[in-house]
């Protein structure tokens, strides 16, 4: 019996509250739960550090912008695609926000054109894929190499610094002792969450990633919603940008480098998988908090930065391949 | 002594705890040509399979001409004298049509270089044995899909098999090549090979069958001689009950104009149609593979923009740009390939029935309503027998026939005043068959206007009122209930 | 098959295009910058090129076969790495080589079983590998510089046969060699049948994976020649190595005609690829166009090259129907 989603719950529910209770806790995202809650009592025992009240506010604080990321990323692998670019648009759209900003541009007006201009990369993408019909992995691979190679034009590969006050508040601020960034995560979480699963227009999205043309045939929109979902992504790889160059103080043509494949992951560790048609935005938000744990883990236990990178990948590997055997047994029942 | 070239002995066959053949015996003698029939996931397929290597057998054994074999891919099996045609096109579409015939057996010196001129030589041979003119230099891409499954066939025949397993054969194929592999088949028989042929057309059945074997639920319900048994005997077999009549009577009143079709064309698909629709009637679009009917319906739910042409709805004209304006002014469209075009496999029956009209699902700001929803999953799930009566089991793992049923039930939740439904009953086995049928029928009572494309004659003249004959894009006549086969032939093949 | 008939069937398939834009674009280099048909920056213009485009005629069969194979990235300076490291530790050159090249096939060989056993697309698997290699090679030369090759190993990159780099004329005799193979070997053609329509394999009896295997590995170990020839052109080894290869490699066979979907393209069409994207690469050196400009032409490249063949050729199929959303999708 494959693990479910909540979405599919919710949309499948049947009556009868204990049963409903009984579908609930065998759902993928308790497990992770599950996970998530063994994976902190391993760290709190094992690394001094842990379990202090500045350590876990950074790590929440620094799964901002993956979160962000990876929200986009499961709504395009839900609906079939990828977004390989969202770490490069990340970049640019960084760039573009603190060039302005030291340009003069007021603050306001600086983080409106930063949006815009993640949001149109992402309409780029879009276009490719759902109007041309292109491969998504080449649209955005190339997407990709496009915006950071002009984050590194625009910059010479220099920082950009020397932002003003009324920007570093976005990402530095505190709304009632909470960090701003916190608020943010949390309410698009449970925006997104909750609109996937109960909102008609992107309820649609499970349909397309299942099996498009059915969909078109079934009088939905694909082209625009696909176009929706990159459009989407890029906005919120802009967002990030805004937040990370905000905290950070400065901009810089690197930033959001590998980006794409920590969101890959948490979205698939999440649920969502690489044929489309599925995904859980609590899930993928689960999942980005493992990976966040588990790098936290390397940072106090003084792992070598290098080995991260080869870790980063072997759980690729592992989610990969959970994913391909889920999905191969799902495939082996129809014979 | 009898010679039998096959023997099937206690053949059983699992996919993990899916039982799919239980306990087969069957004896093929040589030079036969030998039938199996059955339902859609009575095992017909998968036993060929494990005849032409694809796949192995669970239990039992096959014994070829005396020696039991044991074939672990299909490579053995095509070596030890069988030859499987699919039904689904397995050609490379880059490649020409010699490299496809001779894949993998390519005339070759020592070093593993092709010799093309050898190649060419050897398919040229092939084809003219048929009776067929291709170049083999063209591209398989560029060929017909008729031409594609000759090309299919010419591979089996090219392997000098000494059983030759048809899947589906006619399923591609217009009249004329479709006579071609009867005396394909008539010829390999009086050249000793021995046919197997896996057919949904009884009729095609009992004209080139020596014996018939019938498959039900994975088990081998029996075999008999084609001359010694009918239809009926067989589709009891096939069913396991008496069916009572496979189509519903026909309309008794004919009632207003309610759809028509004026000028309809689109280049080198269609051109010139025009057709009325009127409540309580079926109309039959008829014709062969290829004649553009699938092309013209596509086009009146807005899949395919025509290029000229109006629709008129009710006595007032309607502009259908996409499948969305079609569903909003009452248009369904049935598509003729379930699986690929018209299903979400991987999802819920109940996320499947309502798949074409969230819509109708939602409230005004646009959120789903789950009872309402639940509601209607049941309501069809009853209404048409669908089984398993479960709302949240896997479409993948329901039968042709309850797909289909739940293809139906998609689109009749989105209320519709016309319904066009391609290939209604395609790989569906005869029981659901006749339900949807008698849904059809109750359909158009309802005043709902229904056109069937179908590729079965007998379908054709069972259940419809009036007939539309296509040929080559154009409609060549408008027959009367009374049509035969034979007239509507004629009008397909002007 | 006649020369003639050669050069007909190399430019018929879809060429025709390339090869008037190379023409031209040789043609207005010529021009406007003199120098650029000067025998020794042709040799730059080469030179410049030479991995992508040994690289390239393994990435043509893995594009044909309908897979894609991003691990290149890594394994290319992955070799050059480890091979330094042979070299440090004085295994000689022949061994070293010849380690790092097994080494090389290994990767391939994962990447090969992946896809065989995880029915995951290659991109996702190939990109996995990348990422697992690229966090391997740090961890290996802790971001430092691997130095201390000695001067016989020069003749990799640096040396002459017959005047003409080795490289280049490694380059050439692979290339003819490919495309003989690729066009008339019986064992080359699977490919075709592989990526066109896997049935079409299946049911002729090819064995489907142990040939994946065979053209994942084979693309390793050209990626991984190539890092040998850059190691030994820079007598160094370092990770900062074939950043960004992948996409330049996928371009060019794109570009060449091959279709990402599989079934479609030549090693006569790579070349072609290869030469253009040579020559644009050459630009930015007789330019003078600073090195950032590159990633952007290059990706805006891909998408022209992908946009062209894709959509262009849709088209010419003239269904009247545009290609089904299901090809597109993972």
């Amino acid at each position: 019996m494959e693990q479910k989603n909540t979405s599919q719950l919710i949309i499948n529910s049947s009556n009868g509250h204990l049963s409903r209770l009984k579908e609930i806790l065998s759902t993928r995202e308790i497990g992770l739960l599950l996970i998530i809650f063994v994976t902190s009592i391993l760290l709190s025992i094992f690394c001094e550090n842990f379990l202090t009240f500045s350590n876990l506010t950074s790590i929440a604080i620094g799964m901002n912008y993956d979160v962000l990321i990876a929200l986009g990323m499961t709504l395009v692998l839900l609906l079939g695609g990828i977004d390989l670019s969202v770490g490069s648009i990340l970049g640019l759209t960084g760039i573009i926000t603190t060039m302005l900003l030291q340009a003069g541009v007021s603050v306001l007006f600086a983080v409106i054109l930063g949006l815009l201009s993640g949001t149109f990369l992402g309409f780029i993408n879009g276009i490719f894929i759902a109007k041309f019909r292109i491969n998504p992995f080449i649209v955005t691979l190339g997407m990709m190499a496009i915006a950071r190679g002009l984050s590194v034009v625009l910059t010479s590969g220099y920082f950009v610094s020397k932002l003003p006050e009324g920007y570093l508040i976005i990402g530095q601020g505190k709304f009632l002792g909470i960090p701003n960034p916190l608020y943010v995560m949390v309410l698009f979480v449970i925006l997104f969450d909750y609109l996937l699963r109960k909102w008609g227009p992107f309820y649609k999205a499970f349909y397309i990633g299942t099996n498009p043309d059915a969909a078109e045939l079934s009088g939905i929109n694909v082209s625009l919603i696909v176009l929706a979902g990159y459009v989407i992504s890029g906005f919120l790889s802009g967002l990030a940008a805004i937040f990370m160059t905000s905290r950070l103080a400065m901009g810089y043509a690197q930033f959001g480098l590998g980006a794409e494949l920590k969101a890959i992951c948490s979205a698939i560790i999440g649920g969502a998988s690489m044929g489309g048609g599925e995904g859980s935005i609590i899930g993928t938000f689960l999942g980005v908090i493992l990976l966040a744990l588990i790098n936290n883990g390397f940072v106090l236990l003084n792992l070598s930065i290098y080995w991260q990178g080869v870790i980063n990948g072997l759980i690729l590997v592992i989610a990969i391949t959970v994913d391909a055997i889920r999905r191969a047994r799902k495939g082996e029942s129809r014979a | 002594m009898i010679n039998y070239i096959l023997k099937i002995e206690g053949i059983s066959k699992h996919f993990f705890a899916n039982k799919v053949l239980d306990d087969i015996n069957l004896k093929i003698k040589k030079g036969e040509v030998h039938a199996v029939v059955g339902e859609n996931g009575a095992g017909k397929s998968t036993l060929m399979k494990i005849i032409g290597g694809i796949y192995t057998s669970s239990e039992g054994k096959i014994i070829l001409d005396g020696c039991e074999v044991n074939f672990l891919s299909p490579q053995d099996a095509i070596n030890s004298g069988i030859s499987i045609v699919h039904q689904e096109l397995s050609l490379a579409p880059k490649l020409n049509v010699a490299q496809n015939i001779f894949s993998h057996r390519e005339p070759v010196n020592k070093l593993g270089f092709i010799k093309w001129a050898e190649l060419r030589y050897k398919t040229r041979q092939i084809l003219k044995h048929i009776g067929i003119d291709i170049d083999p230099s063209n591209l398989v891409a560029d060929l017909s899909v008729g031409m594609q499954q000759i090309v299919e066939i010419a591979k089996a025949l090219s392997q000098n098999a000494k059983i030759i397993i048809f899947d589906e054969p006619t399923s591609a194929l217009s009249g004329k090549e479709v006579n071609l592999l009867y005396q394909v088949i008539n010829d390999l028989k009086s050249k000793g090979v021995t046919i197997i042929f896996i057919s949904h057309k009884l009729t095609e059945v009992f004209k080139i069958s020596d014996k018939i074997s019938v498959l039900r639920d994975g088990k081998l319900i029996g075999t008999r001689k084609t001359k010694e048994t009918s239809i009926e005997e067989i589709i009891k077999m096939m069913v396991g009950r008496e069916l009572g009549n496979l189509y519903p009577d026909k309309s008794s009143h004919i009632g207003e104009k309610i759809f028509s079709v004026k000028g309809f064309s689109r280049k080198a698909e269609f051109e010139g149609i025009e057709f009325d629709l009127y409540k309580g009637e079926i109309l039959g679009f008829a014709g062969l593979v290829g004649s553009g009917r699938t092309e013209v319906a596509r086009s009146i739910f807005g899949a395919e923009k025509p290029e000229f042409g109006e629709v008129m709805l009710e006595g007032k004209k309607v502009e259908i740009k996409s499948p969305w304006d079609a569903i909003k002014n009452g248009i369904c469209y049935l598509t003729e390939d379930r699986k690929s075009w018209g299903l979400f496999l991987e999802k819920t029956l109940r996320q499947n029935i309502i798949a074409a009209s969230i819509n109708k699902f939602v409230n005004k700001r646009g959120f789903l309503k789950n009872r309402k929803i639940e509601e209607r999953a049941k309501y069809f799930i009853d209404y048409l027998n669908i089984k398993p009566a479960d709302d949240k089991s896997l479409i993948l793992n329901l039968s042709g026939g309850n797909q289909q049923k739940t293809l139906l039930a998609q689109w009749l939740n989105t209320e519709p005043k016309i319904l066009i439904a391609d290939e209604p009953t395609r790989g569906v086995d005869v029981g659901a068959k006749a339900e949807i049928h008698k849904h059809l029928r109750k359909l158009v009572e309802s005043g709902v206007g229904v056109i069937i494309i179908s590729s079965e004659l007998p379908e054709i003249i069972g259940l419809c009122d009036r007939i539309a004959v296509f040929n080559e894009g154009k409609i060549t006549g408008i027959l009367e209930k009374d049509a035969t086969q034979e007239e509507i032939m004629k009008y397909a093949t002007l | 098959m006649g020369l003639n008939e050669k050069f007909r069937t190399i430019t018929k398939v879809n060429n025709l295009g390339l090869l008037t834009t190379i023409v031209l674009v040789i043609i207005g280099m010529g021009i406007f910058f003199p120098r650029f048909l000067l025998p020794i920056n042709i040799e730059i213009l080469a030179m410049g090129f030479v991995q992508e485009a040994i690289m390239a005629l393994g990435m043509t069969l893995i594009i044909i076969s309908a897979g894609i194979d991003l691990s290149i990235a890594g394994v290319m300076p992955f070799s050059a790495i480890m091979v330094g490291i042979f070299l440090n530790n004085n295994f000689g050159i022949t061994v070293s080589i010849l380690l790092a090249l097994l080494l090389s096939a290994l990767v391939g060989f994962v990447n090969a079983q992946m896809i065989n056993h995880l029915k995951v697309h290659p991109f996702i698997c190939t990109l996995a590998t990348l990422t697992t290699l690229r966090g391997i090679n740090l961890v290996i030369t802790k971001g430092e510089t691997v130095a201390g090759f000695p001067p016989a190993f020069y003749f990799f990159g640096q040396g002459r046969v017959f005047g003409i780099p080795f490289p280049i004329l490694l380059f050439a005799v692979m290339a003819i060699v490919f495309a003989h193979l690729l066009k008339n070997h019986k064992y080359f053609q699977q490919v075709y049948f592989i990526g066109g329509n896997i049935n079409s394999a299946r049911y002729s009896g090819i064995n489907i994976d142990r040939f994946i295997i065979f053209i994942y590995v084979l693309n390793s170990i050209l990626a991984g020649i190539a890092g040998i020839i850059t190691a030994s052109q820079y007598i160094s080894a370092n990770t900062g190595f074939g950043i960004g290869i992948e996409l330049r490699v996928i371009t060019v066979v794109i570009i060449g005609g091959a279709s990402l979907s599989g079934g479609k393209g030549t090693i006569g069409g790579t070349i072609l690829g290869i030469l253009f994207l040579a020559i644009i690469n050459n630009t930015f050196v007789q330019t003078g166009a600073p090195t950032y400009w590159q990633e952007v032409v290059y990706g805006s490249m891909l998408l022209i090259a992908v946009f062209l063949e894709e959509y262009i050729g849709v088209k010419r199929k003239g269904t009247g129907v545009l290609k089904r959303w299901r090809e597109f999708m993972l």
